[in-house]
């Protein structure tokens, strides 16, 4: 219970720091507009510009005003011109929603000494930061199992709220839920979930032929392993404990492990046609965000591939 | 336990120390504890297959550090204490206890006193009665009696000043066991045998029977003693004797009467030395002051050594009646005298001149102790000086010889008869006599007879009623050989052999020194009469005055001090304790120890006894040490484990770069160092090369660019202009830090004042003087005539003048005047009237020359001083006019700014070099027509 405690009081800091950290990334980038793919229209409108008149904010054409439409359509301004009332037509603009899952597990509150901030500060960060982002690009944003979707403009207030008010337990992955078809999901987790887990829950996610992007956050001294001497090794979310004679002999089976890990996790996500990556804790935040940019804007399912060998560490 | 002083109140829990084998298997085997990292991959490492692991093995050195800290736990538990209180057998009988307490225990005596209390507080705790037996008490009838009356017995016996006698107390020790029968013995013995020791023992052993006898021995340091002290010829020596090896070195106090310190001597004893030898090296007149020796530190009577005027070196003055001695060193009398009272005596020769005026030095010299060796007969008045000596006490000691023998006067202590006799000679039939006897109540008193002393030739007495009494020593024959006899306070005695060995072989005899020594004992001005002079025929006796007591200290005579004679010679004894007897002016000494007594250690070995130590600390309990130790190391180990567990490599790596760059400093730093003072030196002798290979002109370098750059081309103008119209063909200009460069190579410094700048520093400015001084010539330039304000006295007003006088303030310059018309700097190459520079209305100060007569001058028309003026002062700026550009031209326009001023400028600029390199040479030749004319008439 204690420790269950040290942890909430370690995320409810890692809350407070990311949200102020998310604001500033997230305004110094530009704004992130979602390609607006696969959204069939009866999505509610966002902003995504469909080159067609419709619902939206801006201003698309002037037309002629079509006897037995509302009177009210007519734009009176533009009528008083000439003889003749003009109808103001907007571009058609549609939203999509996006789940974010960041990992609040025990095990995420991890930081090695050389770390500048723990996994779940950083899976935060970019948490809000991508939210912030969406929403500015009009999408919305929701966390599943938490927080409904959202296009509100404080959208870090509303997650921050959620989460701090979160008094369920903290799962590493998100809930098996089913997305709307069209719904975009990023995962941010550090997945060493057995791979039985994670394929479970990714079959889960894209069984509406959903989308979606895995991040998998580390921190650097899960990937270099810089341990000698005796150490005992135990598992933050309770799953057991291991201890090595000599952990300097044991390193070289450690990263081959975690490599195969990550091989099977990206064979699992390109099967789904998923993106996957890596990101140390010790590389910029920003450099993830961009990435995450990049990768929802491409539209082809073939260009993801491409995008996945150029993504950071992977 | 194994000598140390060591014991443990359980020392059952040593045992536990069998454990530590077991320890240290299992201490080996036990990896250490692993360090704990929660690392959220661990479920991958569930999939590596586990390696085999060897158990991981602590060093040994830990292991043993850990054992070690084990052990003292251990060893803390079992309740160690240092300096255990030694106990005595639990028994009910009644405790004896023997209490060493003569001088030999007075050093030590707090620790005695607190063994016996400790002894009577155990006794106490078991309800027993104790015996308290003082050894040095022979008579104290000896009676048990319970704690309380024992502690106040302890508490008054204090240590003797003398050295006790155990074995007397035997019969009363023996009496006292007869009466109680079972009793328990302690004896708290000094280990100090003052003789008789090896009796006592066996007697001891013998009266004890097989009582139960617990020896305090050891533990303290020994006691030392000091015997034989000694004013020898050139210092004062005393003995310090030991027991054992205890003490190595110390120091041997002298103090005067009224105990202020004289002197210090150290003393080391070598590894097997009982005895050594302390010197004092102080004047005779200190020695003779010295009234107490004393080993500082200790607190005993024996280590105290009183001396009293038996100690003290007299002066002796010894005259000779025989004119030539020196050619026959070994037939004068004063030969054999000296090397026999040199001893114990300061010997002073009379100086050249008559009998009469060696006589009267020492008397004015107010000598104890006057030795007359053959004089004759000595002139009426300084007969009565001599006779008013000896009756303030003086001691006059008279030789026979041909002239005493011819000779009559008062200043013998017997009539003599005419003229001499001859014995063993060839024309007689008496053979030459042997000593025979010293007479018994006489100074010689126990002096060995020697038998091979033989007499040739003596003087005769008068045979009188009192010859016999006067007599001190006497031949065979019964002719006195030596007479003495007592007036006033002082002594006249007579030799009536010679001091040299034509008479008698007696002063080659070791018997002569002895005698004189008892007669020089005798002397003294403030001496009674002394012991054993004739007309005394008994003995006297002193008065016990201040003794000492057993600590060494003096303190007022007890009430069991007997007086005693005045020649006692003897250690001190109860009757007779140590200290001073006698009048206070002159008391005698009575010393614990005698000149010959030596101390050994108490052989206790055939003693059947538990032995037990003095244990000159408290208890201790070691507990809290050993285990803040234990405590301490478990520390280090946690220490040493903590870096072992990956700390070490990481504080490795942060330690070694500063250390390289630290080391990497100090190199470069000594690299840059190193060379410096070579290149110092170097320079310092090139630039003397350079300055006296030729003759140069030099400058001060002002630190203003301007100024030097236009001093030195105008010193280069002027050295061309020299060369040119001169033979001086001198070398570059130098210019000269007058605070480092050394100055005497050059005849002649210009020297330009820049208003404002700051006076040199001292050093410079002395080494300037020092350069006046030795013939070199300074010119001061102030260069701003054309500055001077009008008015009478405005040529002194200018800011240079005020910076020059600043600067000659610290100067010793000599009086100074204008160049007067006749002075040789105006003729010595040029004939000028005045020296100009860049300007001409500075006036020019040269030192002034001696005043002359005025006809006198009128008809000289030049005038040098001696010297060559050490200073010339102008503000003319010489240097700006004789400055040059590189293509020949002047430098600076002149003022007012006649070609001619240029010219005159540069004449003044030769005649003050020509002045400082011939000096007065060209008054003389100015001087030449007007001798010839002189000589023609």
């Amino acid at each position: 219970m204690a420790a269950e405690n040290g942890h909430t009081a370690k995320e409810i800091i890692a809350i407070r720091r990311a949200d102020g950290e998310s604001r500033t990334l997230a305004a110094s980038l530009p704004r992130l507009v979602l390609e607006a793919r696969r959204i069939a229209a009866n999505v509610i409108h966002g902003l995504h510009g469909r080159r067609r008149a419709g619902s939206g904010e801006n201003f698309w054409q002037y037309r002629r005003f079509v006897s037995g439409e509302p009177s009210q359509n007519v734009d009176w301004r533009r009528s008083a011109r000439d003889d003749h009332l003009y109808v103001r037509e907007l571009e058609w603009e549609a939203s999509h929603t996006v789940w974010i899952w960041p990992d609040r597990s025990p095990s995420m509150a991890f930081a090695s000494k050389t770390a500048r901030e723990s996994k779940l500060e950083r899976t935060l960060i970019v948490a809000f930061a991508l939210a912030e982002l969406l929403v500015a690009g009009g999408e919305r944003v929701g966390i599943p199992g938490l927080m409904a979707p959202t296009a509100s403009r404080n959208v870090i207030d509303k997650m921050a709220q959620a989460m701090l008010h979160d008094d369920a337990i903290r799962l590493s992955l998100p809930p098996s839920f089913v997305p709307a078809a069209l719904a975009e999901t990023i995962v941010l987790s550090d997945f060493w979930s057995p791979i039985a887990e994670i394929q479970a829950m990714l079959a889960g996610l894209s069984g509406s032929g959903a989308h979606g992007t895995l991040v998998q956050i580390v921190d650097p001294a899960e990937e270099s392993f810089p341990y000698s001497g005796r150490v005992e090794f135990v598992e933050p979310e309770g799953f057991g404990v291991i201890t090595a004679g000599r952990a300097e002999s044991w390193a070289q089976d450690y990263t081959t492990r975690l490599a195969l890990h990550r091989d099977q996790i990206r064979a699992e996500t390109n099967k789904l046609d998923w993106l996957f990556t890596t990101h140390a804790t010790d590389r910029s935040a920003a450099e993830l965000l961009l990435f995450l940019h990049a990768g929802m804007q491409v539209s082809k399912s073939g260009a993801r591939t491409t995008a996945i060998k150029a993504g950071p560490a992977a | 336990m194994m000598g140390l002083p060591l014991a443990f109140t359980e020392p059952l829990l040593l045992i536990g120390l069998i454990s530590l084998p077991v320890l240290w298997w299992l201490l080996r085997v036990m990896p250490p504890r692993p360090r704990r990292i929660e690392f959220p991959p661990t479920r991958l490492l569930f999939d590596i297959a586990p390696r085999e692991e060897t158990p991981s093995r602590t060093p040994w050195w830990l292991t043993a550090l850990r054992l070690l800290a084990a052990a003292l736990v251990i060893f803390a538990a079992a309740g160690p204490i240092w300096n255990p209180q030694t106990g005595l057998a639990a028994s009910r009988a009644p405790l004896m206890i023997m209490l060493d307490d003569g001088w030999s225990a007075a050093s030590n005596w707090d620790i005695r006193i607190r063994a016996a209390d400790e002894l009577i507080a155990n006794a106490d705790n078991d309800r027993r009665a104790i015996a308290l037996v003082p050894l040095s008490e022979p008579n104290r009838d000896i009676t048990l009696m319970p704690a309380g009356a024992a502690r106040v017995a302890l508490r008054q016996i204090v240590p003797k000043p003398y050295s006790i006698d155990r074995v007397e107390t035997l019969t009363a020790i023996d009496r006292f066991l007869k009466a109680t029968g079972d009793c328990e013995i302690a004896w708290l013995s000094d280990g100090v045998d003052t003789g008789r020791g090896e009796e006592f023992v066996a007697g001891l052993g013998k009266t004890l029977g097989d009582r139960s006898l617990t020896l305090y021995e050891g533990g303290t340091s020994s006691p030392l003693a000091l015997v034989a002290a000694e004013n020898a010829a050139a210092k004062m020596t005393v003995k310090v004797l030991r027991t054992d090896s205890g003490i190595l070195a110390g120091t041997v106090r002298a103090l005067d009467q009224k105990a202020s310190p004289i002197g210090e001597a150290r003393f080391t004893f070598g590894p097997q030395d009982k005895e050594v030898e302390a010197a004092f090296d102080l004047p005779v007149e200190l020695r003779n002051d010295i009234s107490r020796l004393e080993i500082s530190g200790e607190r005993s009577a024996g280590a105290v050594q009183l001396l009293d005027k038996r100690w003290r070196r007299r002066a002796i003055g010894i005259v000779s009646g025989a004119s030539s001695e020196t050619a026959q060193p070994l037939l004068a009398p004063t030969f054999y005298l000296t090397r026999a009272l040199a001893p114990f005596a300061d010997v002073r020769l009379a100086d050249k001149g008559s009998p009469q005026q060696g006589i009267t030095q020492f008397l004015d010299q107010k000598l104890p102790m006057i030795i007359l060796a053959d004089v004759g007969t000595v002139a009426p008045e300084l007969r009565e000086r001599l006779n008013a000596w000896i009756d303030q006490g003086g001691v006059l000691v008279r030789f026979a010889g041909p002239r005493l023998a011819q000779a009559e006067d008062d200043l013998v202590p017997v009539k003599l008869r005419k003229g001499g006799r001859t014995l063993g000679g060839s024309l007689t039939w008496e053979k030459p006599q042997h000593l025979a006897s010293f007479a018994a109540d006489g100074p010689f008193a126990g002096v060995a007879v020697p038998k091979d002393v033989t007499v040739s030739r003596q003087v005769l007495a008068e045979p009188d009623a009192v010859l016999a009494t006067k007599s001190w020593a006497s031949l065979e024959d019964g002719t006195p050989l030596v007479t003495g006899e007592h007036r006033g306070k002082g002594i006249v005695s007579l030799f009536h052999v010679s001091a040299d060995i034509r008479w008698s072989d007696l002063p080659m005899s070791g018997t002569f020194v002895e005698m004189l020594r008892r007669v020089v004992d005798m002397s003294g001005y403030t001496s009674k009469p002394g012991p054993g002079v004739a007309t005394e025929a008994s003995a006297e006796t002193l008065a016990p005055l201040h003794m000492l007591d057993g600590f060494g200290a003096f303190a007022p005579p007890p009430a069991t001090a007997k007086p005693l004679a005045a020649d006692y010679r003897d250690r001190a004894t109860p009757d007779h304790p140590p200290g001073f007897y006698g009048p206070a002016e002159g008391p005698l000494a009575v010393n614990t120890l005698a000149n010959a007594d030596r101390i050994a250690a108490l052989n206790t070995a055939s003693l059947r006894a538990r032995h037990a130590t003095y244990t000159n600390a408290e208890p201790r309990d070691l507990r809290g040490w050993l285990l803040s130790t234990a405590l301490a190391l478990f520390l280090v180990d946690a220490i040493i484990v903590a870096l072992l567990g990956g700390g070490i490599a990481a504080l490795l790596r942060r330690r070694a770069a500063p250390a390289v760059i630290l080391l990497g400093f100090i190199l470069a730093g000594a690299a840059v160092l190193a060379p410096t003072p070579l290149r110092a030196d170097s320079a310092s002798d090139e630039f003397a090369m350079k300055s006296t290979s030729q003759t140069r002109l030099a400058y001060v370098v002002t630190g203003n660019a301007d100024v030097d750059s236009i001093v030195k081309a105008g010193m280069s103008g002027l050295t061309l202009f020299l060369a040119q119209r001169t033979a001086l063909e001198a070398g570059d200009p130098v210019g000269v830090d007058p605070a480092h460069d050394e100055l005497a190579f050059f005849p002649l410094i210009y020297w330009p004042i820049v208003p404002g700048q700051p006076k040199p520093p001292q050093d410079a400015i002395n080494k300037i003087d020092a350069y006046m001084k030795q013939g070199g010539t300074v010119i001061f330039d102030t260069r701003d005539a054309v500055e001077a304000p009008p008015g009478d006295n405005g040529a002194s007003q200018t800011p240079g003048m005020q910076s020059l006088r600043e600067l000659l303030s610290s100067l010793d310059v000599p009086e100074l005047e204008p160049v007067p018309r006749e002075h040789v700097l105006t003729k010595t190459f040029y004939l000028l009237r005045d020296f100009p520079g860049r300007f001409n209305s500075g006036q020019t100060w040269v030192e002034a020359l001696p005043r002359e007569d005025d006809d006198e001058s009128a008809q000289r028309p030049a005038r040098g001083g001696d010297g060559v003026s050490p200073i010339i002062i102008t503000s003319n700026d010489l240097a700006g006019a004789w400055a040059l550009r590189p293509d020949g031209q002047p430098m600076l326009p002149l003022t007012p700014g006649e070609p001619r001023q240029r010219e005159f400028a540069y004449r003044a600029g030769v005649n003050i070099v020509m002045y400082t390199l011939t000096g007065n040479y060209k008054a003389d030749q100015v001087h030449a027509p007007a001798l010839i004319e002189r000589l023609g008439q």
